[in-house]
Order: structure tokens, then sequence, then C-alpha cells
């Protein structure tokens, strides 16, 4: 079990810094676009490009975060329980965020599923068919939920089994950055 | 519906479910019991529309930029900087804490990187000179928490995306009360330390030639700090373009004063995406449950129960400063910030007061967030880089600027012209 969260950890990590890359390039999209509208050279299309960037990034980076810890909980009830009791607050906290996060996935899928049939493009000067950005926003989406979900039963079987320090390790809590 | 609402926020907040989660629990909760319509069935819609955006991109951009101003090593020459201008105050030192604070956080955007930072930086000189660690270390965790005030703020990116406010405006709007925020905190430390002269300790002698030689080591965030600034300004660039320029700068900085590594740019990527996702689930949970309570109607249930309080609106307000004030105890600022807007600022605007406006008061609100205990993450995290003392130094110590920060949010109240000078003017 902590082997397959110690993986998760580091597939996320991958993932995380190829949203980092994702950002890094369009800080330079960006900045190229600043330089040359002077110029006349202007690309066009920037913005709309960075708001894909974003929305991806986003979607990726949610699993990364959740696998550090990053996720912002306030701990003050929490962490005056013992070590059980906040193996049982760990618990119910990624149970809530494995739900909700299906919940985005599953009704993400219908904003996809109408771009792909309609064959949607953004009403732009690129036209980007939508099915391009949004497949991979939905799919980082989708993986969230699943990392969400795996990690509600690992912590479940571990509660069964009594193992709480090892819930702290992989759900427990930490400063906010 | 106010009650369920703000009922079962405190309820799940306190099961420690992270924030995020929490507004999205809310939203759903709201949709099921109190809204005619199934409103969740757009929720893939409105996670896509307020992820997908050119605004919000700047967020990453300024974490990223901070990530790399933190990992470059130009904290160190800047405070030495300072310390030769301003060491001379009564204080000493504690007033080069606060500047290296103010001008750090500023440009890197975050309070508690700053904190960290310049705590790690000027730690080393308080035993040296043997300083009263109180004020000393209070000086730093309160100037911290000015990064969020002082544009270009991650913070104030938020608000103004969830409040539908002009961001440029919403930084124009921060400068003259973040930088007189910085000013009454050197004013604070100087009474204190007249009149209690071991609270401070000595300054450093310099001689105007040091102070020429020195101030060299202070262009770099000057000089970043002035062309993000500029360029929003000067209508040249939107906050995110002068974002990207800030990145490719705070890249240049790190040049000179380090060696670019791949595995500096690795880590300064990685903890933006995870700061970047921490920050965004919060905020696309804000704007779901923004969605919601609008659809739902709680506009008009705010406004009869409103007019069931009877209260004018300077005591309104004065209730939801004071709300602020107690929550910020417990909760942190992004979080405390983010959860509360849609409750809050539509009864703010129903009042009649200025969202921009507000925008502002609400920043100084949640900066004491930062630095009141029990939950006060600067307390901690200057605690933790001077790896001695009791945490007590620390709370003890931020209680002087806690106070200036309270006739800050006083001022601004009597003289909303401090923030709305600038935007209206400009």
């Amino acid at each position: 079990m902590t082997k397959l969260l110690q993986l998760l950890g580091l597939v996320n990590e991958r993932l995380a810094l190829a949203a980092g890359l994702l950002l890094l390039l369009s800080v330079c999209v960006t900045l190229f676009d600043v330089i040359a509208r002077p110029l006349g050279l202007s690309l066009g299309g920037t913005d709309e490009l960075s708001g894909y960037a974003m929305a991806i990034a986003t979607s990726w980076g949610m699993s990364y975060a959740l696998t550090n810890l990053a996720h912002v909980r306030i701990d003050l009830v929490r962490a005056r329980g013992s070590e059980p009791v906040r193996a049982w607050f760990d618990a119910v906290a990624i149970l809530s965020l494995a739900v909700v996060a299906v919940t985005i996935a599953y009704r993400a899928w219908p904003v996809l599923e109408k771009s792909i049939k309609n064959g949607s493009t953004a009403n732009t000067t690129l036209e980007t068919p939508l099915w391009i950005p949004q497949s991979l926003w939905m799919a980082g989406w989708l993986w969230f939920a699943l990392s969400g979900v795996v990690l509600a039963l690992v912590v479940f079987l571990f509660l069964a089994g009594g193992k709480h320090a090892e819930i702290d390790e992989f759900a427990g809590t930490r400063g906010e950055i | 519906m106010i009650l369920f609402t703000s009922g079962g926020l405190f309820a799940l907040l306190a099961l420690s479910i992270p924030v995020g989660i929490v507004l999205f629990l809310l939203a759903f909760g709201i949709d099921m019991f109190f809204s005619p319509f199934p409103l969740m069935r757009g929720l893939g819609q409105v996670v896509w529309s307020s992820s997908n955006s050119a605004t919000l991109i700047a967020i990453p951009f300024f974490v990223l930029l901070g990530e790399i101003l933190v990992r470059s090593g130009v904290a160190r020459r800047t405070y030495a900087a300072l310390e030769a201008w301003v060491s001379w105050l009564p204080g000493g030192l504690i007033h080069a804490n606060i500047a290296t604070a103010t001008l750090f956080s500023a440009t890197s955007g975050s309070s508690v990187a700053t904190a960290a930072t310049v705590a790690s930086v000027a730690t080393p000189q308080a035993d040296k000179l043997g300083y009263d660690p109180k004020l000393f270390s209070g000086a730093i965790a309160a100037g911290g928490t000015l990064g969020i005030m002082i544009p270009p703020s991650i913070n104030l990116i938020v608000y103004g995306f969830l409040t539908e406010t002009s961001i440029p405006k919403l930084f124009l709007a921060g400068l003259v009360p973040g930088l007189l925020l910085a000013l009454l905190f050197m004013v604070v430390t100087a009474i204190f330390c007249t009149i209690k002269p071991s609270l401070g300790g000595p300054g450093i002698k310099a001689t105007w030639g040091k102070r020429m030689a020195v101030l060299v080591d202070l262009v770099p965030l000057l000089g970043l700090f002035g062309t993000i600034v500029g360029a929003i300004y000067a209508g040249w660039a939107t906050p995110t373009e002068a974002a990207a320029i800030g990145v490719a700068m705070a890249f240049a900085i790190a040049a000179t004063q380090t060696r670019i590594t791949w595995e500096m740019v690795r880590d300064s990527l990685l903890g933006t995406v995870r700061t970047t996702a921490m920050i965004m689930l919060v905020v696309i949970g804000a704007y779901v449950l923004n969605f919601v309570l609008t659809a739902a109607g709680v506009s008009r249930a705010l406004q009869e129960f409103l007019g069931n309080l009877g209260m004018g609106a300077l005591a309104t307000l004065l209730v939801i400063v004071v709300i602020y004030i107690v929550l910020g105890f417990f909760i942190e600022t992004l979080s405390l910030m983010v959860a509360t807007i849609p409750i809050i600022v539509p009864i703010v605007e129903q009042l009649g007061y200025d969202k921009l406006w507000f925008g502002i008061l609400m920043i100084i609100l949640v900066e004491m967030a930062l630095i009141t205990p029990p939950v006060g993450l600067n307390l901690y995290v200057v605690q933790g880089s001077r790896e001695k003392g009791p945490l007590t130094d620390v709370m003890l110590g931020v209680i002087p600027y806690a106070l200036a920060m309270l006739a800050m949010v006083g001022l601004l109240i009597l003289f909303p012209a401090i923030a709305l000078y600038l935007p209206t003017t400009l």
C-alpha cells in the first residue's frame, strides 16, 4: 500500500513538472507577445492560449498538491485530538475530497462531449477546436478524481489496520505555503 | 439559507476538510436544498470557464517569480543595503527587517516565503548584536504580511477575479495603504524603542559613502518592482504580461547572484504548480459557490436579512470587521478571504460601500490573520527560522504591529481616499 502511494506521489511529481513547463512556455509566449507588439509582429491569440494553459496546468496540478498535502485544511480541532482521532479526521477529509473530485470529473465530461458533438471552435481568430484544450483539462480532473479515490481507499484500509502513522504521512496536514 | 451557509462553512472547516472542497460541498448542499432547479448540471462549465482565464494565469507567473527570487539569494544583499540606510533610527536593525520584508514581499508576492527568507538573513545579526528577540522577530512576521497588499499581489488578483473588480485599479488602491502601513510599522518601532531602548539594539554606523555604495544592491528588487508596477499603470501591459516580464527579470537577477541550475528551475516549477493548484482549488470552489448563491437568490435573502437587522451601514461594517478579526485567529489569509467573499462582499455592496475600497480593507484584515495566534502562519515560520527561544517571543513581538494594522483599518474607514485617491485620479 505504501509502495502504491509512493508511486502515485512520484507520478504526480512528473505530471506537475510537465504542468510547470507548460506554464514556463506560457511565460515565454506572453513575453514574446509583449516584445513583438510594438514591432507589429504580435502573434495574436496569446490570451486565449494562456487561458488554456491555466486551465490545464490547474487541473493537472491538483493531484500533485493532493499528494504533497498542500490543499489547505483548518487544523484547529484536529490538532487537539490523539493519533487515532486525527486519523479519522484525515479519513473524513480525504473521503470528502474524493467525492468532490469525482463529481467535478463527472460533470466535466458534458462540457467536452458537447464540444466534440457540435465541433465547437473558440470564438476567436485562432478558431481553436475546443475539444483539444478541453480534453487535456478534463483528463487532469479525471486523474485528480482517480488519485483521490485511490488515496481514500488506502486510507480506509490503513484505518482498518490501525496504521495511524501512515495515514498522517500520506493524508495528514502541513502548513499553508 | 444564510444560516445554513455560514453554519455549514464552519462545521465543515472544523472537520479539517480541505477549504476548497468545503466550498464545493456547500455549493452542492445549497443546490440540493434551496435551488428550484438543478444548478450542478452546469458545474463542469463553471469549472472550465473559471480556470480558462488569461487573468488568473498571472497567479502562477507571480508565484514562479517569487519562487525564483527566494532561491536567488538576493535577500541577503538587500538586507545589508537597507541596514546601512535605516538602522540609525531608534530600534536599529528592526527597521531593516521591516524595510527588507516590505520590499521583498512586495516583489515576491508571498508573505510566508518572505518571513522565512528575511528571518534566516536577519537572525544571525540579532544574535551578534544582542537584540531583544521579541520586537525583532515580530517585525519580520508583520513586515512579511505587507506583500499581499503592495502590488503585485496574488490576493488582490483573486479578490478582483471573484468580485469582478478591476485588478489594475486594485493594485493602485493597495499602493498607498501598503506603504503607509510599512511606515506605520517603523513609527511604532521607533516609539517603542525610544520609550524602552532595551527592546531594540545598536544600529550599524554607516557613512554616506557606504550608503551610496550599497545602493546598487537595491537595484534588483526596486527595478523589478518599478518595472512590474510601472508597466501596468502606464497601460503598457496587463497584470499577466507584467508578471511574465517579472519572471524574466527574476531569472536575470538570479543569474547575477548565483548559478542557475536545473534543480533550481525544477524546484521553482514544482513549487509553482503546488501553490497554484492549492490556490485554484479554493478559488474555483469560491467561484462555484458564488454562482450557486447568486442563482439561488441569496442576494435577496441578504437584503431581507440586513433590513431585519435594522443596523446602520457603519455599524454593520464594524460588525464585519470584528468578524474578520475573530475569524483571523483561526483561519489563514487566502482561505479566509476566498471563503467569505461570496457572503460578505454582496452585503458590503448592499450597504453602499465601494468594493474596490473594501478589497483593501479586507486585505489588511487578512494580513492580521497571518500574525494572530493560535493560527498565524508567519509566527510559526519566523519561529521555525530562528530555531531557538519560545514561540511566545514572536507572539508578543507582533502585538505593536497588529495594533498598527488596527489603526490602519480605522484610518481607512475614516478616510477612504487613502485607498481610492490613486485609482480615481489616475
